[in-house]
């Protein structure tokens, strides 16, 4: 059993927003306990898979460790057995993409999937360019000094998938808040009451309430849709159907919520992520403004480096194997992909950020069946914008301490502020 | 004439298959047809089969 500190640590929202805990954690895990269990007060036990070829290991077996059985995140007992009071018994507020097993997986998957290749993505690309455009002239007009995440990277993003998805730019912020409220549930500057999160009833209650906000916001669209569809994301999930019958109800509106939140969040961090790793790393700016062919790396690099998807649960459908330990039918499996994205067995030098690191081989998208979705449409939006920001962009440095959120399933930087020059 | 290479996609995430640059990184060289990809390997990005990527137009 993993010790009780190092168990504490790995569930601890504070310790994902101070960095280096969490890391120093996980190196220790990898090292002695790359794939042990961990029972911190107020949970069930669960597997920590730590190692990144473990994580493929699991991912691709989806029939085997399912992502629906038991939750989806970390979830402690109260609050899960609440929310299979208020859920008739499902340990699911929502039931997204992320919380289906097949055959439901495949067939909402097959829904959106063609709609989310870069084929079909690449007719977005000139539009795309236009939003980063108009981010960067704001940014060249604030005189030098920003905070990258409030004033940039969580807003670019943001603005994209909403004109996908068909959401009126006058209601961005209250999207943009709801979503922080969700993922930062645990942090008193973004959630919903403000303060610190004390029980599992006011954890809970913050978070139905968000979600009933969103589910009302999204009702009203799919009646708009279904009576006027557009060329839109909402047109898609109001109109469409699965084995012939519209999507149910909850399915639905969790297809709604989970693009208008993970849509843009996991991009807004990665954004403002890779850009404080250029304003500590000047050597690595540098390399990037001489040679732009490596945007692509850069962009991957980043992605690795922030993880901005730091956990999912699986759930063992049968006894089996992995990692030379018996796992039974029914445990609950932590996959942490910030551990695996910093194997040493992996990658060289991991806690070195290399804007031209090759190969790359991350696992912050996950893998198999439930790869994500939206990753060629995250990777467009952020080559888009470096490709637009970097020859405008003559300097940058920190302008103080970025701060990271509280949280433990996603999250990033939520302020970085920089002093910069640009053309 | 030989015939031009083409490109396949992995159904679940989007990865082409290019056969013009092969997947040296799985030991599969430039200009290797589809149909002589070991039918055992995999997407490198997520792991689907080989049986469940797509042809794709060029």
């Amino acid at each position: 059993m993993i010790p009780q500190e190092i168990a504490k640590t790995i569930i601890d929202p504070k310790a994902y927003a101070d960095g280096k805990r969490v890391d120093d954690a996980f190196s220790y895990l990898r090292k002695e306990m790359p794939f042990a269990q961990a029972q911190p007060e107020g949970f069930d036990p669960f597997w920590v898979v730590t190692k990144h070829a473990d994580i493929l290991e699991v991912e691709r077996q989806n029939d085997l460790f399912h992502n629906g059985d038991r939750a989806t995140t970390l979830t402690p007992i109260d609050v899960d057995k609440k929310v299979r009071e208020l859920m008739g018994g499902s340990p699911h507020l929502v039931r997204s993409l992320v919380q289906m097993d097949n055959p439901d997986h495949f067939n909402y998957r097959r829904l959106t999937q063609s709609w989310f290749m870069p084929q079909n993505l690449r007719k977005l690309e000139a539009r795309i360019r236009e939003i980063a455009r108009g981010f960067i002239d704001r940014m060249a007009d604030m005189g030098g000094s920003c905070d990258f995440a409030r004033d940039v990277s969580f807003l670019y993003p943001l603005h994209v998938i909403m004109e996908v998805l068909g959401v009126p730019e006058s209601d961005e912020p209250r999207m943009l808040k709801l979503t922080q409220e969700l993922f930062g549930s645990a942090d008193p500057d973004l959630n919903r009451s403000g303060a610190e999160v004390k029980d599992a009833d006011a954890a809970l209650a913050q978070i139905g309430a968000t979600v009933g906000e969103f589910i009302e916001y999204f009702n009203a669209m799919t009646e708009d849709r279904r009576a006027n569809p557009r060329d839109d994301l909402a047109s898609v999930i109001a109109n469409g159907k699965i084995e012939d019958k519209p999507l149910g109800h909850l399915e639905a509106m969790s297809y709604y919520i989970i693009a208008a939140t993970a849509g843009h969040d996991t991009t807004s961090n990665t954004t403002a992520g890779g850009l404080w790793a250029l304003a500590e790393n000047p050597a690595e700016f540098r390399k990037l403004k001489e040679n732009p062919a490596l945007i692509p790396s850069y962009l991957e690099e980043s992605i690795r480096w922030v993880t901005p998807v730091k956990h999912f649960m699986r759930t063992a459908t049968a006894d089996a194997e992995v990692h030379g330990q018996r796992i039974a039918k029914g445990d609950w499996m932590m996959l942490s992909y910030p551990s695996g994205n910093r194997d040493e067995d992996v990658f060289a030098d991991p806690f070195v950020f290399k804007a031209d690191r090759s190969p790359n081989k991350h696992v912050a998208f996950g893998y198999g069946a439930h790869v994500c979705l939206g990753q060629h449409l995250g990777r467009m939006e952020m080559r888009i914008l470096w490709e637009e920001l970097l020859p405008r962009l003559q300097s940058v440095e920190l302008a103080g301490q970025p701060k990271r959120m509280d949280a433990n399933f996603v999250c990033g930087p939520k302020s970085v502020p920089i002093s910069y020059r640009m053309n | 004439m030989a015939e031009a290479f083409r490109k396949w996609q992995c159904a679940t995430c989007g990865f082409i298959y290019d056969e013009a640059e092969g997947w040296p990184d799985d030991g599969i060289a430039p200009g290797t047809r589809w149909a002589d990809v070991p039918e055992d390997w995999v997407c490198p990005d997520c792991g689907t089969p080989k049986e469940d990527f797509d042809m794709v137009e060029i």
